[in-house]
């Protein structure tokens, strides 16, 4: 027997039904489960007795769009009094200075305050001024009102402020660089004027360390406009800093100077700190004083501490530490096993410093009268082969 | 009727049966992407903690809406200027207070004076407090974001940080770009745990040393009023590409999530807040992909948050924190069915008055900073850009008496004085030096060769003095005193490079640029040239 199937009007419609009803049925649901997120809340907070104003603000919300730095824009609230009896605003606090809020001005009256009649409106002028390095902007201004169920409203205005141009990032940080290693590094210039930007020049501020830089500049291509909106154009800023800074703070400034067509410089600084390769981390680890500080310790409790040794540069590698000395000698030190981070830049091995309880007692607080305990380790680092940390520690009877 | 066509029948049946089953079904489960090379440990629940209160801190006030102690003309004033806080509230089930984007301002800078001004770990410490006094079951999380500078100071400054949020006892804690620019070791030892008390910082896709070191767990369970939360913590991708830090592993944001929510989900929690230091618009994508989050805390947008939160398109409300830690916003939760959410926007202002252990935490940070000096925090001092020396502006008095007694009488000339009144004092905070002596470089708080280096070794160069604006007038003063030879050519070539006029376009935007060195928003917000210049002018002959 043939069997006649619906035509696909008819599937489709049906489906279509259920489909609804599930989805439907299922956001009601959730409604019911997560009442919370079903929308907003509004609670009567004043039960009002006797004749009174009633204040009514078609909006208090005003999205401006965009506007370039130091420009200026300004709208206006309209304020409405549908209460039975005169509504008094006044001017309350702005956010900020780049707001300023008044009354529209009556032939006698005051910007700051205002009277409405019932049946009667005013209205509210907001300015505002693009100020800043640009980005989301946001600023309100507030009027108190004498409406019991309103006493305060807070009129905003927001947008976005666009900027001559923007630096991403605005400096180059480098923690903790490995003096041996090279690096390579970019910052992206983008322009927001109608003309493309043209480098005048590319300098560094330290001359000690400029030898070790070298700079290079392109236009940004038109894939990467599209993460800062309304970007026009912009320059690609490339650094590279070949091995051998000198060891402590890195303090550069690069210096690009570029037409758009109006001259503009900006500085990127380069900061960091170039150390050694291998380092200590943990929260014993007193980095100000380069101590691992345990501090004082019972030797009936004994005590724990776990900290990381991390190895960098381009002997990684070959760093294996081994435990040779410590002091004092009741101090118990394992080295697990070394694992890459990350990208394998860095090798980190954890340590267990023990100290077993029942330990003799010791005094190495750091002081002239009591010197640092110590933990010497084989590095495996041609560079460091052998690594002494200071330890200050008293293990009290 | 062809196979075809039934088939085609079929297909057209089961395509809209997906389509009908639309938006909640698609939204609802997780897309599925590889794990993360680490997976996310099972969830352990803990209490929130409560923060201890003196009692006799119980607020006599109806909601917790001031620090205690502070009066009502006070409470009044800045109720007017920044709006009503918990107005017609009831005890909360639970609620969770949001913070984040510190950016460094541990405390308002108090340019314009400290009531003016919002923000600081002490008036937060003081809000938590008036919430626990009034018995109101909180959780607090921090989308991150501590510190936004790179050096010493900022290390320090992030100890003091981790060390404030832990004595607040924060349930979660996230990571900003700026606190992941710090050396990876120094962070190990900031956020590690202190005796039986959990490290407060998590992160699901940020690991110090390595997501497998688990230095920081990548989510966290508390519960409070009865209600579990789950927090998740990340870092967006776009945020992360500029992370130059080889010791700390980041992996995608959305694979992070993705592994930790699982864990969430087995959790059961009644709700579960997702942290994400990333722009609104990454922040909202991962807010459609995982929409059992029903708080998404966002970095990135305008420098305050709007008044009321918006609701994202899943239900989800989305919290801006707005920039310099200034505001905490509230989402709490009702048994009430007809209101079961309420969200409030709380300014920290001068109303939560100050909390004692911050005050003294920002002593010990103080301390710090001038127990270390210049040379302890790396601040070698860098050349002049003119590679000229300083003075002082004692020795202009000599020639230029009229300019002298007119900035003796500025504010310009107690600066550094202004500092060393500060409660804790700051005259050994670079941060605050750079705008208060003479010879530093205002935006980079770093100082000149030759520049102020302290108040016994170099009292001269204190206060914001003359040669900050006309530049370093060592040689010309040593000419015009007699002390160095120079020809008529060369004693006026001296005296051209400290000359300023404001008589022109060009010379008075360079005057202006000058000014807002220091005159910038952040501490100086109303500074205008034209209103400021009248109250320090001091022209000779028209200049």
């Amino acid at each position: 027997m043939a069997m006649r199937l619906p035509s696909a009007w008819v599937v489709t419609a049906f489906a279509a039904c259920l489909g609804a009803a599930v989805g439907g049925g299922v956001a009601t649901l959730e409604a019911a489960s997560r009442p919370w997120r079903a929308g907003d809340f509004k609670v009567n907070v004043a039960q009002i007795s006797g004749p009174s104003p009633q204040v009514d603000v078609p909006e208090t919300q005003y999205a401006f769009g965009t506007v370039g730095v130091g420009a200026t824009g300004s709208h206006e609230f309209v304020i409405r009094n549908t209460g039975v009896a005169a509504l008094e605003l006044t001017k309350g606090a702005t956010s900020c200075t780049c707001t300023v809020s008044d009354f529209e001005e009556t032939e006698g009256g005051s910007t700051a305050t205002r009277v409405v009649p019932p049946g009667e409106s005013t209205k509210l002028r907001v300015q505002w001024r693009g100020k800043g390095e640009g980005g989301s902007f946001r600023q309100q201004a507030g009027v108190l009102t004498n409406d019991p169920r309103r006493p305060q409203i807070a009129f905003v205005v927001e947008g976005t402020v666009v900027p001559t141009y923007r630096t991403v990032p605005a400096a180059l940080t480098l923690p903790k660089h490995s003096s041996g290693n090279s690096v390579q590094a970019t910052v992206r210039i983008f322009t927001f004027g109608s003309e493309p930007a043209t480098v005048d020049s590319l300098t560094l501020s330290d001359e000690k360390t400029a030898q070790l830089f070298s700079l290079a500049s392109a236009p940004l291509d038109a894939a990467d406009l599209v993460e800062q909106a309304g970007a026009t154009g912009g320059l690609l800023i490339t650094v590279d800093i070949r091995p051998g800074l000198p060891l402590g703070p890195l303090r550069q400034t690069i210096k690009v100077v570029f037409r758009m067509p109006e001259e503009v410089a900006v500085e990127i600084p380069v900061e960091g700190s170039v150390t050694g390769d291998i380092a200590i981390a943990g929260k014993a680890w007193d980095s100000s004083n380069e101590v691992i500080s345990l501090g004082s310790v019972s030797s009936r409790t004994g005590r724990e501490a776990h900290l990381f040794l991390t190895a960098k540069g381009p002997h990684r590698k070959t760093v294996m530490p081994v435990v040779r000395e410590v002091v004092p000698e009741s101090l118990r030190v394992e080295i697990g096993e070394g694992k890459e981070v990350g990208s394998g830049a860095v090798i980190r091995f954890p340590i267990l410093i023990t100290i077993p309880s029942g330990s003799p007692p010791a005094n190495h607080l750091c002081s002239p009268q009591a010197p640092a305990g110590k933990i010497v380790l084989e590095t495996g680092h041609p560079d460091t082969p052998i690594l002494t940390i200071p330890v200050c520690v008293t293990i009290d009877p | 009727m062809t196979s075809k066509g039934r088939f085609s029948r079929l297909a057209a049946t089961a395509c809209v049966l997906l389509l009908g089953g639309v938006g909640w079904c698609l939204a609802a489960q997780p897309a599925t992407e590889a794990l993360p090379t680490t997976k996310a440990q099972p969830a352990t629940v803990q209490p929130a903690a409560v923060l201890p209160t003196d009692p006799a801190a119980k607020s006599s006030a109806a909601v917790p809406d001031r620090g205690p102690g502070v009066p009502d003309p006070l409470v009044q004033t800045f109720r007017d200027r920044n709006g009503s806080i918990f107005e017609g509230w009831k005890k909360p089930r639970a609620l969770v207070v949001v913070t984040g984007e510190l950016d460094g301002y541990i405390e308002p800078c108090g340019c314009t004076g400290k009531e003016n001004q919002k923000g600081g770990l002490s008036r937060r410490q003081n809000f938590l407090r008036a919430l626990a006094a009034a018995d109101w079951p909180v959780v607090a999380v921090d989308v991150g974001g501590q510190v936004k500078r790179f050096g010493r100071q900022s290390e320090i400054k992030f100890q003091s940080i981790a060390d404030g949020l832990r004595t607040m006892h924060y349930a979660a804690v996230g990571f900003g770009p700026g606190d992941l620019r710090l050396p990876a070791e120094e962070l190990v030892a900031a956020v590690a745990p202190v005796g039986d008390q959990p490290t407060p910082f998590v992160s699901a896709n940020v690991g110090l040393l390595g997501l497998d070191a688990n230095i920081t767990p990548r989510f966290r369970v508390v519960e409070a009023g009865g209600l579990r939360f789950g927090i998740v913590s990340v870092l967006g991708d776009t945020e992360a590409r500029q992370v130059r830090n080889d010791a700390i592993e980041i992996v995608p944001a959305a694979q992070a999530v993705e592994s930790a929510a699982a864990e969430l989900k087995k959790a059961k929690c009644a709700h579960q807040i997702l942290l994400s230091w990333a722009t609104p618009e990454e922040t909202q994508a991962l807010a459609a992909r995982f929409p059992q989050f029903d708080i998404v805390v966002t970095a990135g947008g305008a420098d305050e948050p709007p008044a009321e939160l918006p609701t994202l398109p899943g239900g989800a409300r989305l919290v801006e924190l707005g920039h310099k830690g200034m505001f905490a916003v509230v989402v709490a939760f009702f048994d009430d069915p007809q209101a079961p959410l309420r969200t409030q926007r709380v300014p920290l202002d001068a109303r939560w008055g100050e909390a004692a252990d911050m005050i003294r935490l920002l002593g010990t940070y103080q301390g710090q900073l001038e127990s270390l000096g210049l040379t302890g925090l790396g601040l070698a001092a860098v050349r002049h850009p003119t590679g000229r020396r300083f003075a002082g502006s004692a020795a202009c008095a000599d020639c230029h008496q009229h300019a002298y007694t007119v900035w003796k009488d500025t504010p310009h000339a107690t600066a550094l004085a202004t500092l060393e009144e500060q409660k804790p004092s700051r005259d050994g905070d670079p941060e605050c030096l750079s705008c208060h002596v003479v010879g530093w470089a205002p935006q980079r708080f770093e100082p000149f060769e030759g520049g102020f280096s302290g108040i016994k070794s170099t009292p001269h160069l204190a206060h914001q003095g003359c040669e900050n604006c006309h530049g370093p007038a060592a040689a010309h003063a040593a000419v015009e005193r007699g002390d160095v030879r120079a020809s008529v050519t060369e004693r006026d070539r001296l005296r051209g490079e400290v000359t300023m006029t404001i008589a022109t376009p060009e010379g008075k935007q360079r005057a202006i640029n000058n000014c807002l060195g220091c005159h910038d928003l952040d501490n100086s917000p109303q500074f205008d040239f034209d209103t400021y210049w009248p109250q320090v002018e001091h022209g000779e002959k028209g200049k």
